[in-house]
Formats: structure tokens, sequence, C-alpha cells
């Protein structure tokens, strides 16, 4: 196939070993220019059967399946500009490539934000849609997805297409934003988007509350979700080799609004002898959720992403317990208490790691869709990363055939 | 296609009592509450569990019959208008809330259970369902799930696709499948998003799990009167730039006001604009955010500034707004009612524009909108009896359309597309983009049965050239830094 693009940013090139996913080496990483450019490429590449994986920031290449072989590696690395800040309208539109601390950066200048927390530092707009990976602000905010209102996709027949609009409110045509939320680049390649915007936190504080075990902890959560105090984060961080649970509570208002419910807070679990309570403001509270999104993430540990009902967290917990004393794995979970989902790393043997993913896995219903987001190759190769799609598998297998009949959207690796 | 053998099968699947084919009996569900678009449906089946509708679904596919899902009839962009030659499924007897799961704050509900129903069910736990659109009494969560219905707390809230966790659906062709899932982050696209909004054209849903909220510490409102609406417009912009995002802001215009005094006498003033800002949350936040937004009416030239001061006096404020669109029968013969979206920031100019038109129309034309999206909800006012009238006040809506499109807004903020709006959308999207739409309609439906003729322009309806294409006007926003 031809890859010399015209407007390409950078012209074709070998693939290297930093380019590598999993252990495989891509034959090819080309950077366009325009979205209209990484359309024409995409239509190429189905044309060839190419297999081809989009890369933004590279923060988060390694989660899917291993693949046998990975033919070019699309770049949005060009594809980097803020488009459009309206502040008036509390909008933005943003391109794929573009990493979200430099379009937080730009949009502080007019005091708003895109309240996305990601464990990555060069994780870019595209990449976190397509993950829809987030942290612990979603309790307050949602997740990307949430806060998207409209996308733009180059497709593999070499449209370049849009869904959604500018304005908040909009119900007009179908919703791609949607469905490519979450599809991990199967479908199309995500260009730019645009988002609803939030204005910057007025003043923060946490409080973090040392509960004695998970039961402690599980009551704690139930009391915080019946209360009508309103936190930007309800989060959880868990050892298994530890007794203890920490409950992380975000407080963002005005100051006396964050002083009020920071005071109710702290009284009511104060009064509680065996939990331990302090409160964080400043640089020790920036560090301290700087810490719980990448605790996780610290080592190179296998990381999995499992969700839960909320009121069921205390089965989280007991189940890190088991996977230290029967599996021999030393587990950390960062979860967001409130939604009930979160990243759990695993750190042990190989064998020792698939046993305790195997458990995770067996702990349905209480313990739901455990994804594998990080290991090696090896262990890739023995369990499958996504697990089951459910029934409505049989749609999203209609569209995907119908987005990209070749199969060439990041073949053999994403959940399509 | 329709015929006996075709309709004793559907009375197998729904029982004799379900199958309503008295032609004076199927008029009801001729239209839906876009009443000027009327087709009679060859019949309507009222199944009542989700493997009847399933049963239906496949017959309908079997025999190329196509089929509209209905529910409470209270959309008003034509979803739920009947296809020539094709049945209605009427989800009605689906109507039962089947689970409430406080701990989780999950409610499980059969779509036809009224979007208030849900509150008034958790109300006395202290929680509520969000979405509130002004139909809340009367429409049905399927019909909010097609419709991804708002309403006027939207602003902060978001809309039913944020509140809407799992649905079972009857796909197109005939599977009965769960999409989303109680539980968060399911892996896979997000196909439950794809589906909410998708005005019943990629299957039927017979069963939600809802969101719930705890009902806020705090709720304030307050109505400001202004002399002008840019005023008001003023007010609304200086409070989003003091990072306060309210529950809801509202404004209405003098004929809005005049025909909700009619109505139900909300004793609002008599001014060219009303503001209505209401704020929730913790009430220390809301207590210091009031007197922000209090102060920011009174300088910007708010000429009465009213508190609600209980429960009682809210109410009366909302009863105001919520009647105005009903009221504009007191105030004119017959009325129109727009739907269209602007960003916020160019609110002046259309509303400018909206004027101009009302003065070149000889029609006169309400406002009623969320000002804090920017979504309008013009009220054209006509009669019917002078000829030629009916066809004006269409032309007008339709203009004011075109307005929203130039603005860089949206043909539909809330009401959908439908059969009403369908012929717009080659205005708001590319051949390309409508394609792309297309296409993943055919994947799910390749008999293209499910609620055909709905939110695609057809060559048939539209003409073969599709409107005057216009790319996102960036160039167009005065207000917006450039990079």
């Amino acid at each position: 196939m031809d890859l010399r693009a015209p407007d390409a940013a950078a012209p074709a090139r070998p693939g290297g070993p930093a380019d590598a996913i999993d252990d495989i080496v891509p034959a090819h990483v080309v950077t366009p220019a325009s979205d209209r450019a990484l359309a024409d490429l995409l239509a190429e590449a189905a044309r060839a059967g190419q297999r081809t994986v989009i890369r933004g920031g590279g923060t988060k290449i390694g989660w899917g399946r291993r693949p046998d072989g990975v033919d070019l590696v699309v770049a949005t690395a060009a594809l980097n500009r803020v488009v459009a800040h309206r502040y008036g309208d509390l909008i933005a539109i943003v391109e794929a490539g573009a990493r979200l601390v430099d379009v937080n950066a730009e949009l502080a200048a007019h005091g708003q934000w895109l309240p996305i927390d990601s464990p990555f530092a060069d994780a870019t707009i595209g990449g976190i849609l397509a993950t829809n990976d987030c942290g612990p602000l979603r309790h307050r905010f949602g997740t990307p997805r949430d806060q998207l209102i409209g996308i733009t996709l180059a497709t593999t027949n070499g449209r370049v297409v849009k869904a959604g609009g500018e304005v908040v409110k909009n119900v007009a045509g179908f919703d791609l934003g949607k469905l490519v939320t979450g599809s991990h680049g199967t479908l199309a390649a995500i260009t730019s988007a645009t988002f609803k915007l939030a204005p910057r936190l007025m003043s923060s504080q946490t409080v973090r509350i040392r509960c004695v075990d998970g039961p402690q902890a599980a009551s704690f959560i139930a009391m915080v979700g019946a209360s009508q105090w309103e936190p930007t984060s309800v989060d959880v961080h868990a050892e298994s080799h530890q007794l203890w649970v920490d409950l992380l509570l975000r407080f963002a208002s005005t100051p006396d609004a964050v002083a009020a419910q920071v005071r109710d807070v702290v009284a009511l679990f104060g009064r509680t002898a065996s939990a331990a309570v302090d409160v964080l403001d400043g640089e020790a509270e920036t560090a301290l959720w700087r810490a719980q999104v990448g605790s996780v993430w610290a080592s190179q540990d296998v990381v999995v992403r499992c969700g839960w009902l909320p009121a069921s967290s205390d089965s989280v917990f007991s189940a890190l317990r088991e996977i230290e004393s029967v599996d021999g794995v030393r587990a950390t979970l960062a979860g967001r208490a409130g939604v009930g989902t979160g990243h759990i790393r695993l750190s042990g043997e190989p064998q020792s790691q698939l046993r305790a993913i195997e458990r995770l896995r067996a702990g349905r219903p209480r313990i739901d869709h455990v994804v594998i987001l990080r290991a090696t190759p090896m262990i890739k190769q023995q369990i499958d990363v996504w697990g089951s799609l459910g029934d409505a598998g049989i749609a999203m297998q209609s569209l995907k055939r119908a987005f990209d009949p070749a199969g060439i959207m990041n073949a053999g690796r994403g959940p399509l | 296609m329709v015929n006996e053998r075709f309709l004793q099968a559907c009375a197998e699947i729904v029982g004799a009592a379900g199958l309503v084919r008295d032609p004076a009996d199927v008029l009801t569900y001729e239209c839906d509450a876009l009443a000027h678009l009327r087709v009679t449906p060859a019949a309507v089946l009222l199944p009542a569990s989700a493997e009847a509708v399933q049963a239906l679904v496949r017959l309908c596919v079997r025999e190329h019959v196509a089929f509209v899902a209905r529910g409470h009839g209270t959309g008003l962009s034509g979803g739920a208008t009947p296809v020539e030659g094709g049945i209605v499924i009427s989800l009605a007897r689906l109507n039962r809330v089947l689970d409430i799961d406080l701990p989780n704050r999950r409610v499980t509900v059969e779509p036809c259970v009224t979007n208030l129903e849900i509150t008034r069910r958790v109300a006395p736990h202290g929680c509520y369902y969000a979405p509130d659109p002004s139909s809340q009494q009367a429409c049905s969560i399927g019909g909010n799930i097609a419709e991804n219905s708002g309403g006027a707390h939207c602003l902060k809230y978001g809309f039913t696709v944020h509140h809407v966790l799992e649905a079972d659906i009857v796909l197109p062709t005939g599977e009965l499948v769960t999409i989303g899932g109680p539980v968060a982050d399911r892996p896979g696209p997000d196909l439950l998003g794809l589906v909410v909004g998708s005005e019943g054209t990629l299957g039927i849903v017979t069963r939600a799990v809802v969101r719930i909220l705890r009902k806020p510490e705090s709720v304030r409102t307050l109505l400001a009167a202004f002399d002008t609406i840019d005023a008001a417009g003023q007010a609304v912009s200086d409070v989003i730039a003091a990072g306060i995002v309210p529950a809801a802001v509202e404004m209405m215009d003098r004929l809005a006001v005049r025909a909700a005094e009619a109505a139900v006498h909300p004793g609002f003033p008599a001014t060219e604009a009303v503001l209505i800002v209401e704020l929730d949350g913790v009430r220390q936040e809301v207590d210091d955010l009031f007197a922000v937004v209090e102060a920011t009416c009174r300088r910007c030239g708010a000429t009465e500034v009213r508190l609600a001061r209980d429960d009682d006096e809210r109410a009366r404020i909302w009863k105001g707004r919520k009647a105005a669109f009903a009221a504009m029968g007191r105030v004119s013969p017959n009325y129109y009612v727009q739907d269209g979206v602007v960003p916020r920031m160019r609110l002046p100019e259309v509303l400018a524009r909206i004027k101009d038109l009302e003065r070149r129309s000889g029609l006169a034309i309400g406002n009623v909108f969320h000002a804090g999206d920017g979504n309008l909800h013009p009220l054209i006012c006509y009669d019917a009896r002078v000829p030629g009238e009916t066809e004006r006040a269409a032309d007008v809506a339709a203009e004011i359309l075109s307005y929203c499109i130039d603005a860089g807004g949206s043909i539909t903020g809330e009401h959908g597309v439908g059969a009403d709006k369908r012929c717009s959308m080659s205005k708001m999207f590319s051949p390309d983009d409508l394609a792309a739409m297309v296409t993943m309609r055919d994947a799910l439906d390749p008999g293209g049965l499910c609620n055909p003729g709905k939110i695609f322009p057809t060559p048939r309806l539209c003409g073969e050239v599709p409107g005057p294409y216009r790319a996102h006007p960036l160039e167009q926003a005065g207000v917006a830094e450039r990079f």
C-alpha cells in the first residue's frame, strides 16, 4: 500500500521497538496531518487489509489482547489543537491528539476545565474517549462519555463524519460519540471532540478516614450515600495485606460550603473511635489524589478494572484478602466507591496472578466484568483480557461489520 | 403484509384483548402529540410481556410488516406516528415498577411507567429521578429513552442518557438482549448510549434500570424582571462567568408571561423578560451562590427580584413556567411550538432575528426558553381559520430553525427529529454524516421495519437535493478564542 499521504506531517516510517504493542513491532507508523488525511489513510489500509492501531499518547497502547501482528500504527500526534474554547458557552472543541493536561492548561485561562483525571501525563483526548478511562472526579462529573457533546470520526470508508454538535442540548441524529467511547479504536478513529466544560473548583478539601476493616468502610460508604453531602469524589484505597481501608471524601465548593461539609463528616466519623480521620488541603491534598490515581500503575504489575454494585464494596475488600491469603498475590485497590468501579493491581508470580484474575471473575454477580488492562503477553495469551460482552455482543458485532467491514481496526486486540 | 392470517398470529401472541383493529379504536393511535401528522395503522397491539414484544417483532420480520413502538404518545416530533400499512406496538401494559434498590440507588421499570411515577415511588426515601420533561406526569420512561428527554434541570443534571444504566431491548431483528448494565464500566462500545435518543429506530425497550439521586439539601429559586431580554441574557452570562452552574435557568418574554398569567395566575410581573434561576445543593453552597446570583441580577438592571420563600412560592413560579406552552391557547386560537438550540452566547442575535421575523410575518411569537443551554421554544401564534395562516406559521417555524443552524446550534434540543424535522437534518449534517448514521441503522435493522421514515431525510419526502450544508461556523464565533 502507498502510505505516502501527501500532507502527512511525518512520512511513513518503519516501526521500531519503541512502537511495540506487547512484544509485536508494527510494520509502519504514520502521523497524518489532518482528519482528511487520516480518513484517506484508513481507506487505503482497509483496501489493503492492513491491521491498524490508532495511537494517541501511547499511555494505554498495551490495553487489549496480544495481537498476532500490527501492520500500521496511525499516530494522532499532529492533531493536537484546541480548536475553540467558547468559554461563554462552556464548551471546547479539541483534536484527538491533544494531551488532556495541555487542554486543561489552555482552558484555565478562563477559569474552566474538562473535569477528567487520568493517571497518565501524556494521555490524549482520543485515547481517553476510546477507553472512557477516568478517575475519582467521575463521582461528580461522570465519565468522559458523559461530558462529550459532539464528535468527528475518520472511518474506514475514507469519510470524515460528525455527530452531535457544539451545543450542550441537542438530540438530532444518532449519538456516534457515545458509541465510540469505550470502543477501543475498533470502529473508527476519533479526530476531534466537543465537550461541555465545568468551572474550575472554587476550593477543595479531602477527608481521609482510615476505616478499621472492610465492613466498616462499606458501612461508611453507605452512610455517605444516604447523606445530603455532595462530595466531588468518594474513593477507597485498600491493600490486601492490611486490614484497614482508606475512605477518601473530597469536597469542592465555596470555601464555607467545603468547611461545613468537612466539619460534619469529621464529626460523624470522628466519633467512631476506631477510625482515624484527617483533613487535607493544598499541596498535601493534590499529592494524595495523585498517589491515589497513580498507585496501581506504579510498578509493571498486572492491573485489572472491575465493577461492582455500590452496596457490594465489602465483597471487593474480602476478595482482596482472599487473593492474598489463597493465591499469594499482593493486591492494591484504588476504587470509586460511590460509583462501584476501580482498578486492582496484582503483584506476584504469573501463575498466581492468573489465579487471582480467575478468582475475581468468579465473584459474579457481586463483582462484575473484570477487564485486564495491563498484563504481560504471556498472561494475555492464557486468559482473555475482555471477558464476555453479554448477549448485546451480537448487536455490537453488527455495528462493527458496518463500520469496519475489512476488520482492520484494532484487529485482534479490541473488544470487537 | 397485514392480513387476516397476520392478525390471527398477533392475536395468538397478545390475546384477543390485546389486538385493536376496530377503526374507531385505532384512531386513538393515529398520532402522538404532533397532532397534525396522522397515519392510521393497520392494527395496534398491546403486548403484556417482553417475550410478547419479541414475538410480535419476529412476526413482523417474517411477514415484512413495519412496526412503530408507542409509549404514552406525548412526543412532540411524531416519533410515534404510525406507518402506512404497519402496526403500532403499544407498551401501555408494560407499566410496572419491578424493583426499587435503595442501597444501590437503582430502580427497575417497565417502559410505560411514567417519568414522575419513579420519583413518586422513591420520594418517601428522600430520592428522586432527575430528568424532568414538562410532560413528566404523562410521559413514559420508554419514550424518554427513545427521545433522550431532558427537562428544565438538565443544565446541571444532564439528560436521560446520563440516568439510564441498563435496558432490555428487542432489536429490530427480533433478538431480546440486555445493553448497558447496573454495574459501571462494562467492556465494549456504549451501545446503550447509542440507543438512548435513537427515537425508536433501533429497537423496543422492554425494561430499564435507572439511577435515582438523593434529594439536595437545599433548593432556592428566584424570579427577576428585566426591561429587555438582552439585560436578562447578560445576567445569565455573568452568573455562568462567575463559575456557577444553576440547576435551572429559564426565560420568558412578555407574550409568554401574559399567556401564563391568563392561564394559571402565577403573579409574574408584566415585563419584557422574566428570568427564573434555581440553585440546588448543600445549604451553605446554595446560600453563598444565591447571593451572587441575586446581586448579579440587580447589577444587570433587574427591575424586580423575587425570592421564593418556601416550597409553595417555588412551586408557583414553576407552575407559571411549565404552563407557558399550554397557556398560549389563552392568547391565540392556534400555536406552533418550535424547539431549536443556539449557543448561549448567540441568543441575543438570534432573538433579534426572531423579533424581526415576527414583524415581517405578522404572526406573534412568544419565547420561552432554557436560557442556560440556549434551547429555544418559540411559540408561533396563528389562526387556522384564516386561509394561509397555518402554512405561514409552519414557514416561520422552519425559518427559526435556519437561524439556529446559522448560529451553530441544533434543529432540536429535546423534542427529537421524528417525522417532523427529518428534512432539516441535511441542513445540520453533511451527506457523509447522515450516511454513517444510516449505515448504523441498517446494520441493526436490515429489513428497514423498525419505525421507518423517522429521523433521516428521504428523497421522496425532502427532494433529491439535500439542503445547504454549512460547516460548523467556527469563523462566526465572535466570543470564542481562536487557536
